[in-house]
């Protein structure tokens, strides 16, 4: 599977750790696939379930959220609520039949530049083995 | 006191934790604030580490917020590359003059691209990284150091020996290097100075039992928190020269205790938070703690000793008294309290030294003509009660210059003298 | 009013230019909606670039900017100075990062240009929805309230106290002076405890800027940073008690500690077995004022020929180093030598915990003039005819026995019971040894989880004096630092808004904010966003099953259009 599939993968960073360490690995002058669109918010605690079953519906093969460690969380404990949020919202997709493994929750630190690399890439070759996301064909919105 | 006093600029000398801290806080009561570091960089010591005890924050992420507020603060003035060179005048009234080096590249101009690097044909060890790896004569000392901007090593830079090289002129494209600059000097006028130069670790140089640079497996903390950084020379990975995860470790604890005379304060829970790193990366890593007295001090330390002795940490309390090679390991010989003598195989053995006062202590305490203690750190005024003052009115101490001491009290320190220097009670 | 929108791409030197096709770029979204000006700046960070972005900004008439540059971690403020100086407000304004997140890491053009495409894309998108943001301030009462009249109370409130501040300082008892004043000697230096309290009252006195009110208790605090409405109760024994009523700006929690209950742990024979005291029983002892007048007396009347100074009493069972006991324990040894020529002291102890530059010496020194240290858990005190008998056992697992005239036990500090008190009336969390936790515990040690509340002292866990000091010093700082009388409190520009309209009452974000900043008002029964404590996490926005809770600048429609369009 794979062939021609030019995935299309959304990451939701945290301003102050995820996206500080993704900043880390293009100073580092490491390879991101180009198929990973960062969008940035201020906390991973802002990432609503919503607005990832949106971008799955919306076509997205692949959802990564990326917060500050436990305990490094910027914001006290945002990061705490994504990763239940996170939880939760794998469970009902479950429940729903549906991938989920089209989604990733990672911790990734304002000195990981490396780290996020490994992370990027490896979600994005999860997502080339998975193939396309399937509700972009049967949903439309 | 006269208005000008109250509102007068106020030098900071060191940017370090402790200085950032005092900085803003100073800053953001609507006081000019003149920043002086002597290195390239902001953050000191603290961003070295990966993982700070006990609560293993990640250092860098917390210090980033607190860099980039200051870089953007109207108020403060950030001069790097900078010392006191001469100060007279008296509180309210100090004239201080600073020289400031050249780093021979344009802030304005400089992107931090780092374009520059490359090209450059000069390798030397980089001291950020305690010499674990090289860098160039035109360099940053480490990815995402701050503020993101090179400076030129004239003392390895070939141009600076006499040599026709300008491979960096050649890489930039923003004419961003520039070998005409001229180091400066500044003459500031400033109502109050904090001190907050740091600390050094000492020399295991001076030790020879230890084995120290002579035999391979052998490492200060330092370069360990160096190499279990995840920007560090081996992006975190922990090796042996054999390129092979250690599978038994031996940590020294007190390494210039005796030399220096006093604990200082913080090396237990440093070994402790090393422990449960390794531990992380490397569960099956057989660690032993060889310590004299554990000194964790506060009331969140005794459960994370607990927690790493509970993840299978010997603790021999004994002392070390030579590290010598022995087939393809390294052996620890130690006599413990009672006098009995033993051995313990390790294949890395950590030392875990002493902190001591910045090297240019002596000079700036002459400098400013304030005290120092016995061990050489800034005296307090009256230690009980006036904590971060000096003996000169107007000159305050806050973090490791004055004493070893963690994050926690060095911010609060800082803190304290921005408390000091605000204050119009008198 | 028309959008005229103005996208700009940063060459950036070759950084971008090298990697991403501007050209195609620029050719690909010159064309959507409203883009007035599409153009490309070769470094629009440099002087020459800010100027001709604001006189592109100008002369367009552009109503919203957007940028293709750098990461907004290097060059984000820069530009939305450039916005403000051309008259545009600067949150109509969106960074895309085409260089750290794309040029740089995208070794492929083709992939490049394309990822640079979407990513502006989706910032032109995402910028029609912004709405123009103001800074706003808040009116702020400058007064503190200090709680706890000890040496970290007092000495906040003579730092803090100024002709445009009024400090009150409110002690639960009589006198001020806290435990310190009932410290005959402290360590290293030897100098007076009363006398030091005496001259710091003194100073206080002086200061027409704080009022002192003992025999006094704060019974309620309302509000916030900035804004808070506190109650007062003077409870003089002789008098009627009086309610006082004022606002202040900001709190400091000055509570100090406590010692554990040595009669929790029977083996010591604490009391129940004659001359076994605790570590303040043994200073009230060495008073002037104090039950023997300063003499070191057994309750025989004799004076002990010999002394057992137990160490870390009640440690194993509270969980933490008390920090001060070893160093207060050798002035112990001073003061009963000074008084008692000849006496043997034997101390207990595990491990030494004399962290500090000065420290070793005052040990070395107490160990040179005849102190003798037992590595050794005590495991029993038995009273006899004879005295006391201090029963050990060593690491090793000697056992061994020492007769002496008179124990001193060091048991581990507690906080006071107000903590309690106090952390309930403000919200403030507990550690789990009851101490009032700290906002961070290393990078803001004496600041609480509710802003414009802090904690200084023992407090928030065992402190010596000088330590107390400097954090009465910090709390001030970051006070004098925050409140400045007659500045306006700065707020969070991107704070979260609760749209009436839209919110059911359920209290999901109020649940769920980390900073307190949302109340219920229960009249109209919806939730309230209050400006001053909101740090714009964006956490009741992600709760909010209804979609009332809304963190400006990244509210879902904004997310939204930038989703749409990097997955297009």
């Amino acid at each position: 599977m794979g062939e021609g599939f030019t995935p299309r993968i959304v990451g939701f960073l945290c301003n102050w750790c995820s996206y500080a360490g993704a900043d880390l690995a293009g100073a580092a002058k490491l390879e991101i696939p180009a198929s990973l669109s960062v969008i940035r918010v201020m906390c991973s605690g802002r990432v609503d379930p919503v607005l990832v079953a949106t971008a799955l519906l919306q076509g997205a093969d692949g959802v990564l959220i990326a917060g500050c460690h436990p305990g490094d969380c910027h914001y006290r404990e945002g990061n705490y609520y994504a990763r239940r949020r996170f939880a939760l919202l794998k469970k009902t997709l479950e429940t729903l039949g549906l991938d989920t493994e089209r989604l990733m929750l990672a911790w990734v630190s304002a000195s990981e530049g490396q780290r996020f690399g490994e992370v990027a890439n490896q979600f994005a070759g999860q997502i080339m083995e998975l193939g396309p996301n399937p509700m972009k064909t049967k949903i439309s919105l | 006191m006269t208005d000008k006093k109250e509102n007068a600029p106020v030098l900071v000398i060191g940017a370090g934790i402790a200085g950032i801290e005092a900085s803003l806080l100073l800053a953001n009561s609507g006081r000019k604030v003149y920043l002086i570091e002597k290195t390239s960089y902001i953050g000191g010591n603290v961003i070295k580490f990966e993982e700070v005890f006990p609560n293993m924050d990640c250092a860098t992420c917390m210090i980033a917020p607190k860099q980039q507020e200051l870089l953007a603060d109207e108020n403060i003035e950030l001069l790097t590359l900078s010392q006191v060179e001469a100060v007279s005048g008296a509180a309210g009234d100090f004239s201080v003059k600073i020289k400031q080096k050249a780093g021979y590249i344009d802030l304005v101009n400089c992107i931090g691209c780092s374009a520059c690097f490359d090209p450059c044909p000069v390798e030397v060890d980089n001291e950020f990284e305690e010499g674990l790896t090289k860098r160039k004569a035109v360099y940053i000392p480490c990815a995402g150091a701050l503020p993101n901007v090179p400076v030129i090593d004239t003392e390895n830079c070939l141009r600076f020996k006499g040599q026709d090289c300008q491979a960096c002129q050649e890489a930039c494209a923003f004419e961003a290097i520039d070998f005409n600059q001229q180091d400066k000097e500044l003459e500031l006028k400033v109502g109050a100075i904090v001190v907050a130069t740091g600390f050094s670790m000492f020399d295991i140089n001076k030790t020879s039992q230890y084995g120290y640079k002579k035999l391979g497996g052998v490492y200060s903390a330092m370069e360990i928190e160096r190499i279990c950084a995840s920007n560090g020379p081996t992006q975190g990975q922990i090796t042996l020269q054999s390129g092979e995860a250690p599978k038994s470790v031996a940590i020294i604890n007190c390494v210039g205790r005796e030399e220096k005379g006093y604990c200082s304060s913080v090396c237990c829970m440093a070994a402790l938070k090393l422990c449960h790193f390794l531990k992380n990366k490397l569960p099956e890593l057989k660690i032993t703690q060889f310590y004299s007295d554990l000194c964790i001090p506060g009331k969140a330390y005794q459960q994370f000793y607990q927690k790493v002795k509970e993840s299978g940490v010997d603790f021999i309390r004994a002392e070390v008294t030579g590290v010598s090679e022995s087939a393809k390991e390294l052996a620890v010989k130690y006599k413990t309290d009672e006098g009995k003598e033993n051995t313990l195989a390790a294949d890395m053995v950590i030392l875990n030294p002493a902190l001591e006062p910045g090297a240019d202590s002596a000079k700036l305490a002459g400098m400013l003509n304030i005290p120092q203690s016995r061990e050489g750190f800034f005296s307090e005024k009256e230690p009980d009660l006036t904590p971060v003052a000096t003996a000169q009115d107007g000159i305050f101490i806050a973090g490791c210059a004055q004493g070893p001491k963690d994050i926690a009290e060095t911010i609060a320190e800082a803190e304290a003298t921005a408390g000091r220097i605000l204050s119009r009670s008198g | 009013m028309a959008k005229r929108l103005g996208v700009y791409v940063c060459e950036c030197g070759t950084n971008i230019a090298d990697k991403v096709d501007i050209d195609k770029v620029l050719a690909a979204v010159s064309a959507l909606k409203d883009v007035e000006v599409a153009d490309r700046y070769k470094l629009l960070c440099s002087g020459d670039g800010q100027g001709y972005l604001k006189q592109s900004i100008t002369e367009n008439g552009l109503t919203h900017l957007v940028v293709a540059a750098c990461s907004p971690k290097q060059h984000e403020t820069t530009f939305m100075k450039v916005c403000e100086q051309a008259g545009l407000n600067p949150y109509l304004f969106q960074l895309v990062n085409i260089r750290e997140q794309c040029a740089w890491v995208t070794p492929d053009g083709e992939e490049a240009t394309d990822k640079a495409i979407r990513q502006i894309r989706a910032a032109i998108s995402r910028v029609h929805y912004h709405t123009a943001l103001e800074k706003k301030g808040m009116e702020c009462n400058p007064d503190v309230l200090v709680i706890g009249g000890g040496i970290a109370g007092i000495k906040a409130s003579q730092i803090l106290a100024a002709p445009d501040r009024k400090v009150y300082l409110v002690e639960k008892t009589a006198s001020l002076g806290g435990k310190t004043k009932r410290f005959s000697k402290l360590f290293v230096n030897m100098e007076s405890g009363p006398g030091l309290i005496a001259g710091e009252i003194e100073r206080l006195q002086k200061s027409k800027n704080i009022e002192v009110l003992t025999e006094s208790e704060a019974e309620q605090i309302l509000g916030f940073l900035g804004n808070f409405e506190v109650k007062v109760v003077s409870k003089a024994e002789d008098k009627e008690d009086k309610e006082q009523n004022f606002n202040v700006g900001a709190v400091v929690l000055a509570t100090g500690f406590e010692l554990f209950d040595a009669k929790g742990l029977p083996q010591y024979g604490y009391g129940t077995l004659d001359d076994v005291y605790t570590s303040l029983d043994f200073e009230e002892m060495n008073l002037a004022d104090g039950p023997t007048q300063g003499k070191v007396l057994l309750k025989n009347g004799q004076p002990p020929k010999s002394a057992a100074i137990i160490h870390c009493v009640g440690r194993a069972e509270k969980g933490y180093c008390s920090k001060v006991c070893c160093l207060y324990s050798f002035k112990f040894d001073r003061m009963l030598q000074s008084q008692l020529p000849g006496v043997k002291i034997a101390h207990f102890y595990s491990d030494l915990c004399i962290p500090g530059k000065a420290n070793q010496k005052f040990y070395e020194d107490t160990r040179e003039s005849g102190v003798e240290f037992v590595r050794s858990a005590v495991t029993e005190i038995a009273g006899g005819d004879k005295g006391l008998t201090v029963k050990y056992e060593t690491e090793t697992g000697a056992k061994g026995d020492l007769a002496v005239d008179m124990v001193i036990l060091l048991p581990a500090m507690e906080t006071s019971s107000d903590a309690r008190k106090f952390a309930e009336m403000l919200n403030i969390p507990q550690d789990d040894k009851g101490f009032l936790a700290e906002e961070h515990q290393l990078l803001s040690p004496v600041a609480s989880a509710v802003e414009g509340v802090f904690v200084i002292g023992c407090a928030r866990g065992p402190q010596s004096i000088a330590e107390s000091i400097v954090q009465a010093e910090a709390a001030a700082g970051k006070i004098l630092s925050a409140l400045v009388p007659g500045r306006k409190l700065e707020l969070e520009v991107k704070t979260s808004q609760i749209l009436e309209s839209f919110c059911t009452g359920c209290k999901t974000c109020i649940e769920v904010c980390p900073y307190g900043a949302i109340t219920f008002d229960e009249d109209r029964r919806i939730s309230v966003v209050n400006e001053v404590l909101c740090h714009g996490c964006g956490n009741c926005a992600a709760a909010c099953p209804s979609g009332a809770a809304r963190l400006k600048h990244f509210t879902f429609p904004q997310i939204y259009q930038e989703l749409k369009e990097v997955l297009r």
